[in-house]
C-alpha cells in the first residue's frame, strides 16, 4: 500500500500547472519554426538512408509537411501532414515536467534533455511512418510493386501506433520515467521531495 | 543494468510503471483491432456525438447526428478515433489499474473518471463546434494543439485527484 502523500505537494503541483503550461506553450512557440525544419530534414534523411535512388521527400510547407517522392509525377501521391499533430505533445510533457518541484535540480535538466530527445525521435518516426504508409498504400501500381502485403500491414500498424498511442501516452511515460522520485512522491509511492 | 531494472520493478513505484505501460500498450492495441473498432469504438464515438448534439440543441443549434458526423445548418464535424476521448480514458484507467489501491476504490475511480472524461469531451466537441462556426481559422489549432494537450493534462490531473481523494484515503485506514 502507498504511504500518504503530503496533500500540499499535489496542491503545489496543481497550482504550478497553469503557469508551467503557459511556459511550455511559449517555449514550443519559439522553438516550433526551427523544430519543424529539423523534423522534416531528419525524417527525409532517415527515409533515404537505405533507398536507391534516394527519392523520398519530406518538404516543409508552412505548418505542414508535404510527403511524397521526387521520382513520381509532381501531381501524384503527395500527402500533407499537419506537423502540429505530431509534435504538440511536447507541450503537455513540458508542462507536467515544469510543474514538478525542482525539475532541473540534481541532474534533472540532463534527464529532461534526454526525454526531449526521445520525444523528438518519436516525432521523426511518426512522420517517417506517415511517409511509408503513403508509399505502401497510395501510389497505385508503384505501391503494389514495391511493398508486400506484410510490409503494408506493418507500416499500417506502425502509423497507427505512432499516430495515437505514442502521441498520447509517451509524454506521460516520459514524465514518470524522467522524474520518478518527484512523481512517486507526489502520489505517495516514494519519499517527499524538497520543494 | 538488468539487475537494477529488476530491483526497480520489485518496488511499488516500479510495479506501477511496469503495469501502467503494459495495460496502456495492450489497451491501445486492442482498440486498433477491426472488430473492436467496429463494435465498440465507432458506436462509442456516435454516443459522444449524440451527447454533444444534446448540448448543442440546448443552445438551439438544431444539430443532428449521422454515425460519427455531427451537423447543424451552420457547421459540421466528423469525430474520429483520437478525438472521441478514448485516449484520455485509457490514460486515466491504466493509471488507476496500475496504482496499488483496493479494487473497490479502483472501480469507483474508473466509473467517476469515465463520467468526468465524458463531460470534458462533450465540452471539447461543443467548444470546437462553436470555434468552427465563429472562428473557423482557429479550428485546426484549437482541435489539435489546445484540446489534445488539455486532454493529456486533464487525464493526469484527474488521476492525481483520484489518488489523493480515494486511493490514499484507503491507504490511511
Amino acid at each position: 500500500m502507498p504511504s500518504r502523500a503530503p496533500a500540499a505537494d499535489i496542491r503545489t503541483f496543481l497550482r504550478r500547472l497553469p503557469l508551467a503550461l503557459a511556459g511550455a506553450v511559449v517555449l514550443w512557440a519559439l522553438a516550433r519554426p526551427i523544430y519543424a525544419h529539423a523534423l522534416c530534414a531528419a525524417t527525409q534523411f532517415l527515409a533515404r538512408v537505405a533507398e536507391v535512388p534516394p527519392a523520398s521527400a519530406v518538404v516543409l510547407q508552412g505548418d505542414d509537411a508535404l510527403l511524397g517522392r521526387t521520382d513520381m509525377r509532381a501531381d501524384s501521391g503527395w500527402l500533407k501532414v499537419p506537423l502540429v499533430q505530431i509534435h504538440f505533445n511536447l507541450v503537455p510533457f513540458l508542462a507536467l515536467a515544469l510543474a514538478l518541484p525542482r525539475p532541473l535540480a540534481g541532474g534533472g535538466w540532463r534527464r529532461l534533455l534526454l526525454a526531449l530527445a526521445v520525444l523528438a525521435a518519436s516525432h521523426v518516426l511518426a512522420l517517417l511512418f506517415q511517409l511509408k504508409f503513403l508509399e505502401a498504400f497510395s501510389m497505385g501500381p508503384w505501391s503494389q510493386a514495391n511493398y508486400s502485403d506484410l510490409a503494408r500491414n506493418v507500416y499500417g500498424t506502425l502509423r497507427y501506433f505512432f499516430d495515437i498511442p505514442v502521441t498520447f501516452a509517451l509524454p506521460l511515460l516520459l514524465w514518470i520515467g524522467t522524474y520518478p522520485q518527484q512523481v512517486f512522491a507526489l502520489v505517495g509511492l516514494g519519499a517527499p521531495v524538497r520543494r | 543494468m538488468v539487475t537494477a531494472f529488476k530491483a526497480f520493478l520489485a518496488t511499488p513505484a516500479g510495479r506501477f510503471v511496469g503495469v501502467y505501460a503494459l495495460v496502456l500498450s495492450l489497451s491501445f492495441l486492442v482498440l486498433a483491432l477491426r472488430p473492436v473498432n467496429d463494435r465498440i469504438v465507432n458506436p462509442y464515438t456516435t454516443l459522444v456525438a449524440r451527447e454533444a448534439r444534446l448540448v448543442l440543441n440546448l443552445f438551439g443549434e438544431g444539430a443532428t447526428v449521422s454515425k460519427q458526423v455531427l451537423s447543424s445548418p451552420r457547421f459540421s464535424v466528423s469525430i474520429f478515433n483520437g478525438c472521441n476521448g478514448l485516449e484520455a480514458i485509457l490514460i486515466f484507467v491504466s493509471g488507476v489499474i496500475a496504482f496499488p489501491a483496493p479494487w473497490r476504490r479502483k472501480v469507483l475511480g474508473i466509473v467517476l473518471g469515465f463520467a468526468a472524461i465524458q463531460v470534458f469531451n462533450v465540452v471539447r466537441v461543443v467548444s470546437l463546434f462553436y470555434v468552427g462556426i465563429f472562428r473557423p481559422q482557429w479550428f485546426s489549432v484549437s482541435h489539435i494543439f489546445v484540446w489534445q494537450s488539455l486532454v493529456i493534462i486533464f487525464s493526469v490531473v484527474l488521476w492525481l485527484g483520484w489518488v489523493r481523494t480515494y486511493a490514499l484515503a484507503g491507504a490511511r485506514r
